[in-house]
């Protein structure tokens, strides 16, 4: 069953990487696409086009590297990989994660994962990235320092501190850059995905139709979805709040345990920390919660684990638009009663 | 049946039979994730006590009855390769080992009561040919130099604390001391009962079924008991106690001539840190 699916994603893969195409009105599934929406009023609201003049560059090659950090050009042997301890999906969802692309709510976003059986991740959805006009945002400063700086307002700028960065792995080539970029514009936003009323609808139809209410048609459209994605980290809670474990949702807890911790540690994945569902495991993870330890989901949600350019993976930080405070308490709660 | 590491890395298969690729002298079912480098690093210290042992030697830790640095690597994630040098314990000394190990069958996939995996080695003494014929390593021949070992390991993980092995080996050395056999064929038997997640008490044996290799012959059954830690950084680390000295099969299964009873026991321990490539 998986060897089909397989083939039938390759195949897929291949005739939307080879049919793609930037100015592409609407996508495979009749959506129309925002970017191109925007563009018929008449405003251009991102100007981060893959450069596709380049030899080598593609939207396969670049899901080739967002999925499973290889590339390879025609005629050349495969690159080196590009990591060896990440690829982008191990932190980025590659579909819609956010109920309401207007605000960034972890609660929402949870079960809005869930329903779409994808995982709660610590960084944003690649879906509709290349929409956005800002990157690392919020107290991503904090962590990267002025390496943050060029890469805040250019989108090739970001992948290459991610890749670095984040994934702990080599600068990609700029072919490889712009095949990514390709890629990301396979996942970029459709009018479908904003919240939109039958009144807005109808400005919006109108404006696209060429009949007026541009204005009221750009400012309804940029109103429904975040040109950023806020991050902002914070303490861990205090423990004196929750020892008690009086306001955690097991249930929810569950949730977040097999949705979002699950995604590295479940048979080692990404971490050499395994968890999985057995009393060992719980009871380990509740003996370390209250104590300043990196075993403890508080301080390791939050703080994330350090990280030695190039020489190791580690956990990153979860800012609070990513998982909040009640989520982790949710976590606390599950833990506690299955440890019991 | 050979099963691809695709497959064997689905769901329902068990995870973690053991903590490490090797229990104390017996290999275990485990392999290397794909893409992992394990360095590693294994000691066993001289008699805790007997003749060698006790407050001259202070129990054996100024003695290194064996010595193994090795490195193994996970081709995928069914299949383990290793090369490591041992000092040796036996007459044949300088010892490099390089191993191959296949997981063929996974607990829990389709069904399958246990996991098996298959270890072929080999070993090649590198000391210097002795000038005095009779010695084993006199190396009338340069096949002399080479000893094979061939275990076929089957595991079963009994709910999330307990697990048990059963194998069978075939050790074949070239050269051997007169009146001794080539070939021998061991039996052994491995367990682990998992205390806390990081922690673990294991234990293993073998036994040679060869009528030669008796008590009265000098020859004794090879024992190990240990503790493993496990870290969530890739660090294992296990300390144990086992009457063999060597560390390497084709070492320790033919020259397992240590007496518990009196006192040929030693420390060991194992520090293995992965990698990733």
């Amino acid at each position: 069953m998986s060897r089909i699916s397989l083939i039938i994603t390759c195949i897929v893969a291949l005739i939307v990487g080879l049919s793609f195409d930037v100015e592409q009105v609407y996508d495979d599934n009749g959506d129309m696409r925002l970017y191109k929406a925007l563009a018929t009023i008449g405003y251009r609201s991102v100007d981060h086009l893959p450069d596709l003049s380049i030899d080598g560059v593609s939207a396969i090659v670049g899901e080739d590297i967002v999925k499973y950090g290889v590339s390879k050009r025609e005629g050349e042997q495969n690159s080196k990989r590009q990591s060896k301890h990440f690829v982008c999906t191990s932190c980025h969802n590659l579909e819609r994660e956010d109920p309401d692309l207007s605000v960034s709510d972890p609660e929402a976003r949870l079960a809005f994962t869930l329903e779409k059986g994808i995982p709660l991740l610590p960084a944003t959805t690649l879906y509709g990235a290349v929409n956005r006009t800002s990157f690392y945002n919020g107290d991503y400063e904090k962590k990267y320092g002025d390496l943050v700086k060029p890469a805040r307002d250019d989108i090739r700028e970001a992948i290459q501190l991610c890749a670095v960065e984040c994934a702990q792995g080599r600068k990609l080539h700029d072919w490889e850059v712009e095949s990514v970029l390709a890629y990301l514009w396979t996942i970029d936003l459709k009018l479908n995905d904003l919240i939109l009323t039958d009144s807005e609808k109808r400005t919006v139809s109108t404006a696209v139709s060429g009949k007026g209410m541009e204005i009221d048609a750009i400012q309804i459209l940029e109103s429904k979805y975040l040109k950023y994605s806020p991050a902002h980290f914070v303490e861990p809670m205090s423990r004196g709040l929750n020892k008690f474990n009086i306001l955690g949702d097991a249930e929810n807890g569950r949730k977040v345990y097999e949705t979002s911790c699950f995604h590295c540690h479940y048979r080692n994945q990404y971490s050499y920390f395994n968890l999985d569902n057995s009393k060992l495991t719980f009871s380990f993870l509740e003996r370390k919660a209250d104590k300043y330890s990196r075993y403890s989901i508080y301080e390791v949600i939050r703080n994330g684990t350090f990280s030695k350019h190039g020489k190791a993976s580690y956990m990153p930080r979860f800012p609070k638009e990513k998982m909040s405070d009640q989520q982790i308490e949710d976590l606390r709660a599950y833990i506690s009663l299955m440890s019991e | 049946m050979c099963l691809s590491g695709a497959a064997l890395a689905q769901d329902g298969a068990v995870y973690g039979t053991f903590g490490d690729r090797r229990i104390i002298n017996t290999q275990s079912i485990e392999t290397l994730p794909a893409r992992k480098l394990d360095f590693r690093i294994a000691h066993r210290f001289g008699d805790l006590a007997g003749d060698a042992g006790g407050w001259p030697t202070f129990y054996g830790l100024e003695n290194a009855a064996d010595v193994l640095i090795g490195f193994e690597y996970g081709v995928t994630d069914n299949l383990t390769i290793g090369l490591g040098r041992t000092k040796g314990a036996g007459p044949l000394k300088q010892l490099i080992n390089i191993f191959v190990k296949q997981k063929v069958l996974a607990q829990g996939y389709n069904n399958m009561p246990v996991s098996l995996a298959v270890v072929g080695m080999t070993s090649a003494s590198t000391m210097q040919k002795s000038e005095t014929e009779g010695v084993l390593h006199f190396f009338d021949s340069p096949l002399h130099r080479w000893n094979y070992h061939l275990g076929v390991h089957a595991a079963r993980k009994f709910g999330e604390r307990y697990s048990a092995q059963v194998s069978t080996t075939w050790t074949y050395r070239n050269i051997v001391p007169a009146n001794d056999e080539n070939t021998i064929i061991s039996l052994g038997l491995a367990g682990r009962a998992q205390l806390t997640k990081a922690i673990g008490i294991i234990l293993d044996t073998s036994y040679p079924m060869s009528s030669l290799r008796t008590r009265d012959n000098g020859f004794y059954p090879v024992l190990g008991l240990g503790v493993e830690f496990t870290t969530g950084g890739g660090h294992s680390f296990q300390m144990n106690f086992t009457n063999v000295e060597g560390l390497s099969e084709t070492d320790y299964i033919p020259y397992s001539q240590s007496n518990i009873g009196e006192g040929e026991f030693r420390l060991g321990f194992t520090i293995s840190r992965l990698f990733s490539l």
